[in-house]
């Protein structure tokens, strides 16, 4: 199952978890020990591997095309290695040394292979932004070995030259959307069209993985759910029936009433 | 003081009372009437909220087939009935309003609108939410003019297409100014499963055509026996 040819990418603070400048904003006032939620996802195809976090195997036999987690990490730097199934972590074939997780965060760490099909490790930050009422996000992240690409919904271009490792990403109304990828500029179709569902209240992040030129581009999905909002309000009345308030008239009623029992006693107790 | 009236003169002045009194009365009924139904049951809807369904033990970390998401699975409610209320209406699934951002309430008055967004028929954690119309300026009384009037214990069966019932408690009936509404509390897909049925209430503004209030009726399952 070595039909990746795995190198070995020991570099010692190579990577650092903070990808954007969202994130160390996040981060710039750690006052306590903030936990972050990390995600692992297998982009990598034909390779299962064991995934250890600072020596602990954390992850056993982890599929290609699996999305683990989230895991609960405290703010601080990892030690991230990937070894094939029950090696030994000295026999890593990829580790990422010092990795800076930020507090308060969501995170999904992605293996995959970069634009010239070497194995390599990104962090990317989840945008977990409420979203409004009935509204769906989709993320897309071009993590395959592959050119630059556009996707299509619908038949139309929706993100435009997306290369590897980056994301687009739109706030759509819940629903399903027919969806496909194609070489930038063309309508060379590389992946899809395939139907995806946009729940509401859900991020769905879409991996292209995989290379092109070995033919093993495909899709990795993870969701992200729990970002509802609920409706502005509930209208459900307009006739004004159900209002059993005292109205103007009725204190008219009233006062009629008061205005002919003072008359009435009057002319009974004087001529 | 004397009475000393007689004849027309006092059958006009009893005539004169009596009217006084009727008419006071009738203004004494509509003052009783226009006291709002008491709320009841808030702490209970603050405790349903916030518990947690115990969660299913597993592996520690989850791992999961990074497969795209399947169509939703949710089973949508069809029927409503409430005997107390006499109501026997059509549930239709809804959505949000793209202009406004609210709740789309089914425009016709005598169906009722799933929140179909949240939770569904067969949910086991969070608020199922029923929203109908107390009224309508144009076709009258709505399938929820009564709600407000539902007590302590009532029941409640919702059914799916195929006639499966479910049945609920009345627990806790609320009303909220619209601006004050926690309608995070009631639209909650987490806590104890629940049915919300929501509706309008209190002082109706003519000018702006709206109701100031929220009428909300919390109920909870009856466990099947």
């Amino acid at each position: 199952m070595n039909t990746i040819p795995f190198r070995r990418l020991a570099a010692a603070g190579a990577l650092s978890l903070v990808a954007a400048g969202g994130l160390t904003v996040l981060s710039a006032s750690p006052a306590f020990a903030a936990t972050s939620q990390v995600s692992v996802v297998h982009g990598i195809p034909g390779q299962p591997v064991d995934v250890y976090v600072n020596g602990e195997r954390t992850l056993e036999n982890f599929q290609p095309g699996d999305v683990a987690g989230p895991l609960s990490l405290e703010e601080g730097d990892y030690d991230i290695a990937l070894t094939r199934p029950g090696e030994e972590v000295g026999q890593a074939i990829l580790t990422v040394d010092d990795a800076a997780v930020p507090g308060d965060a969501n995170i999904s760490l992605v293996a995959h292979l970069s634009a010239q099909g070497e194995p390599t490790l990104t962090p990317f930050p989840n945008d977990v932004s409420k979203l409004d009422a009935g509204q769906a996000r989709l993320i897309v992240r071009h993590t395959a070995a592959a050119p630059a690409v556009d996707v299509r919904a619908g038949g139309e271009p929706v993100f435009q030259d997306l290369t590897n490792p980056n994301e687009a990403k739109a706030d759509l109304p819940a629903g399903s959307v027919s969806a496909d990828v194609v070489l930038a500029g063309t309508d060379d179709v590389v992946l899809g069209p395939t139907d995806l569902n946009l729940r509401e209240g859900t991020a769905t992040i879409v991996y292209a993985v995989g290379s092109a030129e070995t033919d093993t581009l495909d899709v990795v999905a993870q969701t992200i759910d729990g970002l509802h909002s609920s409706p502005g309000g509930v209208p459900s009345g307009s006739g004004g029936l159900a209002d059993r308030g005292m109205t103007a008239p009725w204190y008219a009623v009233g006062a009629i009433g008061l205005l002919f029992l003072a008359v009435g006693a009057r002319r009974l107790t004087t001529r | 003081m004397s009475i000393v009236t007689q004849g027309a003169p006092l059958r006009r002045a009893l005539l004169l009372i009596l009217t006084g009194m009727t008419l006071l009365a009738a203004f004494a009924v509509a003052a009783c009437r226009s006291q709002p139904e008491p709320s009841f049951g808030g702490p209970t809807v603050t405790a349903i909220a916030s518990s947690a369904p115990p969660a299913p033990a597993g592996p520690s970390v989850a791992v999961r087939k990074g497969a795209l998401p399947s169509a939703g699975t949710d089973v949508e409610p069809a029927r409503l009935d409430i005997p107390e209320l006499r109501l026997r209406a059509t549930v239709s699934a809804v959505g949000i309003d793209r202009g406004t951002g609210d709740f789309a309430v089914p425009p016709s008055v005598d169906r009722v609108g799933w929140y179909k967004f949240g939770p569904g028929f067969q949910a086991t954690a969070g608020s199922i939410v029923i929203a109908g119309h107390v009224d309508s300026a144009t076709q009258g009384k709505g399938a929820f003019f009564r709600l407000g009037s539902l007590e302590d214990g009532d029941r409640i069966t919702l059914y799916d297409r195929n006639e499966t019932a479910r049945e609920f408690r009345v627990v806790a009936r609320e009303r909220y100014a619209k601006t004050k509404i926690p309608l995070n509390r009631y639209f909650a897909r987490d806590g104890q499963v629940r049915l919300t049925l929501i509706t309008c209430g209190g002082p109706f503004d003519a000018r702006t055509g709206h109701y100031r209030d929220n009428v909300v009726v919390t109920a909870e399952p009856v466990a099947a026996r």
